[in-house]
């Protein structure tokens, strides 16, 4: 039985608001429905002092807590003048339309509590509930901002006792949302509680310099500043390209130049880095089907050029934008028709929609996503296919901001129809698809017990969905692949996967697209999908 | 007291009218927004499954068809269905659907009464009886429409709070105000369907009313549809204080958010909007953000290797 939570909970200070309790998150079917370890480890003495985890005993921002009084109130002073600033037209021109409406016209029906996975999945923790956050800041607003009477702010409930450690439970439990969207897609007055996670985190990060640093410093900053959020530099990404070229000789016979800022090329690739890092099979698998199907392409190693992430998207406008902007100028120094991006969600959101009102002028270069151009390569006949080579079941996962974000959900579908035999969809799938786990940056924070959260919490639906989408082979000898067409949400696989040893318990690889298509091939002598656990 | 409800009528109808269009008005005026959307997008050619024109190859070069008159009739369907409700909370809708309804039913029952005003001063006689086919057509219109605006809405307003007090979440949400409205609305549509069984089962009062306000003529009614009349005027005039334009707002939320899929297309409309917002002067403090500068400025300046200031 849980204990009746009020709003007031949040602000008291000390002790922990929630704490999770493993007995009451959502069931996994077996041999998962039972763990020998707790899913989420303590922190040390020492990273909680340092550290606030007193929301959920998680961090993921984890803020140091003041050492005076006065430090405090600068603090919230600080965060009262940033939440000002989302209410106006020039600091916030971006999001103020959306950030009114659900500010002013969400019902708090709960409707969105029962769509959202990580509420559903932490076993109904009221914390997690969509409308929470957009609660703690309608009343931040109304008491704060508004300065509202306080016999109308009885009326509506909304009073709220500030001190720093409900910022600071605020701005993790902004990060308890992988702003995947789905309770937004069902409210029915058209409000979008996650935007109001995104617009926290925007006060957190454009006002007062506070972001997980796996985001900001080491992503956005370190993107910009050395031209990939993975520390890659256009010398490292060279030599990593050779490497590939040569991998692609040795596993199909092709002799194969990537080609690299080709000038006048039609298209410029853009891949998300982490490929280039950790699964340069899926770099390698794009080049061989380009190269077959005849496309006139390039890669980049400008700024940014040569990393499509936009890790902007989910937390600061201005970071964003100054992504979105060197990515075009990437592109129009090397004068391409157009730009295509490789297998990542969010850079296809980012780069293509949220980006299409930051450019102007000759910025405006024409973007779409690689999944329409390998659907024409792969139902034009130019490459021929044996669907054989794929005869083991493969599930599709859909990445939030490819699908339900912007609406790409068939090419990839067509295409597995075509060259995978046993290809089986989740439930439900397409634009009511759940998150991996990891949007919204989770994938890449790998700070304290985040992780933990991630891999039990917030990815516990998706691990769920590919079980059941496998229930007819459940054990490791028959092996399955789970297609992944994003390079976040397979880093979020890889994780989870590891976390419960879903490799050795029941044979699920997880891969991209375009490692099936190349698998296909039938004018290749080897299979290009090697079923090693990496 | 005849006087005094038409003058309070009048008043609340321009009341509700003026402040629900500086309401509506306020919110088109809001500056456009990075685009947001949602899928499915209704007038998109494959919103069956939630497909868009990105996923044909070189988009910006094929035709975008859009079906108005689908995402208009899908916007306006949900006032009288609420599937999401009826989807995800039966016992919730049970009782959201009546109140709704109520509000619906209501307000469309006075426009009917004004129009069946405006042919009684023409002549028509609004009876069971009328010889005139329109007047036998108004009368069981307003019999229909009154009729089911007074039961469903007293239903729905007792309805609600109990289910809002027996589910945790709603409850967890919910505020004095929510309580209050549902017990005024209760007494708005109790008393009028007080006065329509007990007093006035044809609804003629109701019409002497509304021919009153038209002829500027006080009318004589029974005191508790007075009563009820007055109620509802105040109703009028407190509804724009509740988030009751949520019935247009939440479909322009569709049309300009959900929605907007419009692309930026170079020397187009959207291009020269963005153009001018990115010339406005940003105040953000972080310190990789250079405040007092244009948007502009900010997000091709700052943040660049050989301008990078310190990181937080």
């Amino acid at each position: 039985m849980k204990k009746n939570f009020h709003i007031d909970d949040f602000t008291h200070p000390g002790g922990q608001v929630t704490e999770l309790d493993p007995a009451e998150l959502s069931p996994l079917p077996p041999p998962y429905d039972k763990r020998e370890k707790p899913p989420i480890r303590k922190l040390t003495d020492e990273q909680s002092t340092r550290m606030d985890a007193s929301l959920d005993g998680v961090v993921a921002i984890g803020l140091t807590p003041p050492k005076s009084p006065e430090e405090e109130k600068a603090f919230i002073d600080k965060f009262l003048a940033g939440i000002e600033k989302l209410f106006s037209t020039d600091d916030n021109w971006t999001f103020l339309q959306p950030l009114v409406h659900t500010l002013e016209y969400c019902v708090k029906c709960q409707i969105c509590s029962d769509a959202c996975p990580v509420y559903v999945s932490s076993g109904r923790q009221d914390i997690y509930r969509p409308t929470m956050r957009p609660e703690l800041f309608r009343r931040i607003v109304s008491t704060y901002i508004k300065k509202e009477h306080p016999l109308l702010r009885k009326i509506k409930d909304s009073d709220i006792d500030l001190n720093w450690q409900t910022l600071a439970r605020l701005g993790e439990l902004a990060y308890r949302c992988t702003l995947c969207r789905r309770c937004a897609q069902v409210c029915p007055l058209s409000c979008d509680n996650a935007l109001i996670s995104r617009e926290i985190r925007k006060v957190f990060s454009q006002q007062m310099g506070i972001a997980p640093k796996e985001i900001h410093e080491k992503g956005s900053v370190q993107q910009l500043r050395v031209g990939s959020s993975t520390g890659m530099t256009p010398a490292a990404l060279r030599n990593i390209l050779e490497f590939a070229e040569e991998e692609i000789e040795e596993k199909t016979g092709r002799k194969i130049k990537i080609p690299v800022d080709k000038k006048g090329a039609d298209i410029l690739l853009i891949h998300n880095a982490g490929e280039f890092i950790a699964w340069p099979e899926n770099l390698e698998a794009f080049a061989i089907i380009l190269d077959a199907a005849g496309v006139d392409w390039t890669l980049s190693t400008e700024i940014a050029g040569y990393d499509s992430v936009n890790y902007g998207v989910w937390y600061d406008d201005f970071q964003f934008a100054r992504v979105a902007i060197r990515q075009s100028q990437a592109a129009r120094a090397l004068g391409v028709r157009k730009i295509s991006l490789g297998e990542c969600g969010h850079a296809h959101k980012a780069g293509i929609v949220v980006a299409d009102r930051v450019l102007v002028g000759d910025l405006i270069i024409p973007r779409e996503s690689s999944l329409p151009l390998l659907e024409e390569i792969v139902l034009s006949g130019r490459i021929k296919f044996d669907p054989s080579r794929n005869h083991f079941p493969v599930t599709l996962h859909d990445p939030c901001n490819m699908v339900r974000l912007m609406g790409i959900v068939e090419p990839q579908r067509r295409i597995l129809r075509k060259i995978c035999p046993q290809f089986r969809e989740m439930t439900p799938h397409g634009v009511e698809n759940y998150c991996c786990g990891g949007g919204s940056g989770f994938a890449i924070t790998q700070s304290t017990n985040f992780p933990d959260w991630r891999n039990s919490v917030s990815g516990r639906m998706k691990m769920k969905q590919i079980l059941e989408a496998f229930q007819d082979a459940p054990g490791p000898e028959v092996k399955k692949y789970v297609c992944a067409p994003c390079s976040n949400c397979k880093g979020q696989f890889r994780d989870m996967f590891e976390y419960y040893d879903v490799w050795e318990k029941s044979g699920i690889l997880y891969g991209g697209l375009v490692e099936l298509i190349v698998n296909a091939m039938a004018d290749l002598k080897k299979p290009f999908i090697q079923w090693e656990w990496h | 007291m005849g006087t005094l409800i038409i003058v309070l009528t009048y008043i609340a109808y321009v009341f509700i009218v003026v402040v629900y269009t500086i309401k509506i008005v306020a919110w088109l005026k809001l500056p456009p927004h990075i685009r947001w959307d949602l899928y499915p997008v209704i007038h998109e050619e494959n919103y069956r499954y939630g497909g868009s024109y990105y996923e044909q190859p070189e988009w910006w070069t094929k035709p975008r068809p859009r079906n108005t008159w689908r995402s208009l009739f899908y916007s306006l369907k949900d006032n009288f269905y609420m599937g999401e409700y009826f989807n995800r909370n039966r016992t919730y809708w049970l009782c959201l659907l009546p109140w709704h309804l109520g509000f619906i039913f209501i307000i469309t029952f006075h426009i009917l009464c004004f129009f069946a005003a405006v042919t009684m001063v023409g002549g028509l006689e609004i009876t069971a009886g009328s010889p005139q086919l329109l007047g036998k057509g108004f009368y069981y219109l307003l019999l229909l429409t009154g009729g089911v605006a007074f039961v469903a809405g007293t239903f729905g307003s007792i309805g609600m709070p109990i289910v809002r007090l027996a589910d945790r979440g709603l409850r967890t949400y919910s505020m004095p105000m929510n309580f209050f409205n549902y017990f005024f609305f209760l007494v708005v549509y109790g008393s009028g369907l007080f006065a329509w069984l007990m007093l006035d089962p044809t609804l003629e009062e109701y019409r002497a009313y509304w021919l009153g306000l038209i002829t500027l003529t006080p009318p004589e009614l029974h005191p508790l549809t007075v009563l009820h009349i007055v109620l509802f005027d105040i109703f009028l005039i407190y509804l724009p204080f509740t988030r009751s334009t949520h019935y247009i707002t939440r479909i322009l939320a569709y049309y300009f958010i959900r929605w907007d899929d419009e692309p930026n297309l170079p020397g187009g409309k959207m291009e020269k909007q963005i153009a001018s917002l990115l010339e406005r002067k940003v105040s953000w403090e972080g310190k990789h953000i250079p405040s007092g500068k244009s948007w502009a400025e900010a997000a091709t300046e700052s943040g660049l290797p050989e301008t990078k200031k310190d990181t937080p």
